[in-house]
């Protein structure tokens, strides 16, 4: 099996292992194919971490986009945490832009979520086409008894080919966001329901200057986000609730048959009585 | 040369041979420990450690009394052997066993359990295993219910506790990958003067407990659908439409002027 053959077999794998246990089946993974390592970490998605950028006092999200080896770097202060020699930095024009869009989508942040934390993380492209980012989002929650616990993660990817001399530009956007809920209500034992979903998008769009990213990207992100926002609500609320009360019925099974055959012999009855009344159309 | 290849080959049998090894402890680790369901003689059995004989590659089904031997790979049993009932236990087996199945056939569309019984020391062991599962990988998903209760008693009869864990499974992975993962331990203590009444008095038991922990787990799914789901992000912000962005990006303009 070569390198990439083992890849997709791992990621395979990591979809349908329970999203409960996504850092042990990750590290049991890793073990495994130790050459896979750098690889997985780049695309596989975990829950997000929190850093406190000691110089700003703000938080911070970790992600495999502003890692170095085992050092994460802040976008507040640009710096890595340990720090270390020659860390991978964005170049000066990525980051003025980096240090623009973490401003706006702190504002987006606010206005959707109303608290949590955002990061975003920029680096060119190798092939000087242009540049790509990470745009995080953590967001917890508990009810005021802790009953009910839950937490949404937002990890989008977003890549910008810049065309036309810089006056246009084609977006690639690739969305995950994870959510989970836990509940320790004594009536319903253990109860988690978690996982993630994952979106794509593309657009191209005129850009005038660098800011133009930004509303291009914002209003491509807000969109993903808005519709990814629903389709959680169908799938966990609806989807997963509806497959749990196919497995056992609160309705009484043998009762529902049973009134299914009366429904059945009535409307048979029905349809017999109506074939012997003779046809009263306007004469 | 050709005595170096013999030894490589050798060591990848080695480690392919662990390799199974680990693997099929571990399958059968995950078969017993999900009530994996299979065919045997045509109807459902279910493959579960309690129903697990010397060598964890035989088990065998109380409801026909039959033994079998069960392949994990291939999910198939074979080998079926007719094993003679404990007389000494099988008028309360079959009595749970009976009352059981009227319950079952009440709520689960699709069941398949198993009681099994056993006497050690002047006391009765029964254990009860139920499972309901929807499997749709043509549609991304699948959903189980188990449930394992247990109760000993003395052969004379008395009050026992019952004990009882019920699981529920429910995974969705079309471009995503979703899991609802709950369980329930309960316990209560039951009359268990004669095999008829104690029978009913266990199922009683059941009936009230898995009925009431399916209606909280619907509730939770109100609940968190309103309350939890919708303070973590709002559909909309506040102004009730989508976010300005040329509007938001002047605010960063005109603090950079400010700081001039």
């Amino acid at each position: 099996m070569n390198h990439g053959q083992q890849l997709d077999c791992a990621l395979d794998l990591m979809r349908r292992l329970p999203p409960q246990d996504i850092e042990k089946n990750l590290s049991d993974l890793i073990d495994l194919v130790p050459d896979l390592c750098e690889d997985l970490l780049a695309s596989v998605d975990q829950p997000l971490k929190i850093a406190k950028d000691k110089k700003s006092n703000k938080d911070y999200l970790l992600c495999d986009y502003n890692r170095d080896g085992d050092s994460y770097r802040s976008p507040w202060s640009n710096e890595y945490d340990p720090p270390i020699e020659d860390g991978s930095i964005p170049s000066d024009r990525i980051r003025k832009f980096e240090i623009e869009a973490n401003f706006a989508f702190d504002l987006y942040r606010e206005q959707y979520y109303e608290g949590g934390i955002s990061s975003c993380y920029f680096w060119d492209l190798e092939n000087g086409s242009g540049f790509a980012g990470a745009i995080l989002i953590k967001k917890t929650g508990d009810s005021g008894n802790k009953l009910f616990k839950g937490s949404w993660d937002s990890i989008h990817v977003i890549e910008v080919q810049e065309k036309g001399a810089g006056r246009n530009a084609h977006y690639k956007l690739i969305s995950t966001v994870m959510l989970w809920l836990h509940n320790s209500r004594a009536e319903s034992g253990s109860f988690e329901l978690g996982g993630s979903l994952s979106r794509q998008a593309e657009k191209d769009s005129a850009v005038s200057d660098m800011s133009s990213h930004i509303v291009n990207i914002g209003q491509m992100i807000e969109k993903m986000e808005n519709n990814i926002r629903g389709i959680l609500d169908t799938i966990y609320f609806g989807k997963t609730a509806e497959i749990m009360n196919k497995t056992r019925s609160l309705v009484d099974l043998k009762g529902r048959a049973k009134m299914d055959e009366l429904n059945k012999q009535m409307a048979e009855a029905l349809k017999q009585k109506q074939n012997q009344t003779p046809n009263k159309t306007a004469q | 040369g050709a005595a170096m290849m013999k030894s490589d080959k050798q060591w990848y049998q080695r480690r392919v041979r662990g390799l199974l090894t680990r693997a099929s402890s571990v399958f059968y680790d995950y078969a017993t420990e999900q009530f994996t369901t299979v065919k045997v003689d045509g109807g459902d059995c279910l493959v579960t450690k309690v129903g697990s004989l010397d060598s964890a590659k035989r088990f065998v089904d109380p409801t026909t009394s039959k033994s079998f031997t069960y392949n994990f790979l291939k999910n198939e049993a074979s080998e079926v052997e007719e094993v003679p009932r404990d007389t000494n236990v099988e008028g309360w087996r079959e009595a749970v066993q009976s009352a059981l199945k009227g319950y079952l056939d009440e709520v689960y569309p699709a069941h398949v359990s198993a009681v099994y019984a056993n006497l050690a020391d002047d006391m009765i062991n029964l254990t009860i295993c139920i499972e309901d599962h929807k499997y749709n990988p043509a549609n991304f998903w699948n959903g189980k219910w188990k449930s394992k209760w247990e109760v000993s008693f003395p052969t004379a009869g008395g009050h026992s506790k019952v004990t009882g864990n019920m699981r529920v499974q429910v995974h969705y992975y079309e471009d995503g990958n979703v899991q609802l993962l709950t369980n329930k331990e309960v316990e209560e203590s039951v009359q268990l003067s004669s095999p008829a009444e104690g029978a009913a008095h266990i199922v009683q038991f059941i009936k009230s407990s898995e009925t009431a922990y399916q209606i909280a787990i619907n509730e939770n799914y109100h609940k968190m659908s309103d309350t939890t789901f919708k303070a973590l992000r709002r559909n909309l912000p506040i102004t009730q439409s989508l976010i300005d962005w040329h509007k938001l990006q002047s605010l960063k303009v005109g603090k950079d002027i400010m700081n001039r």
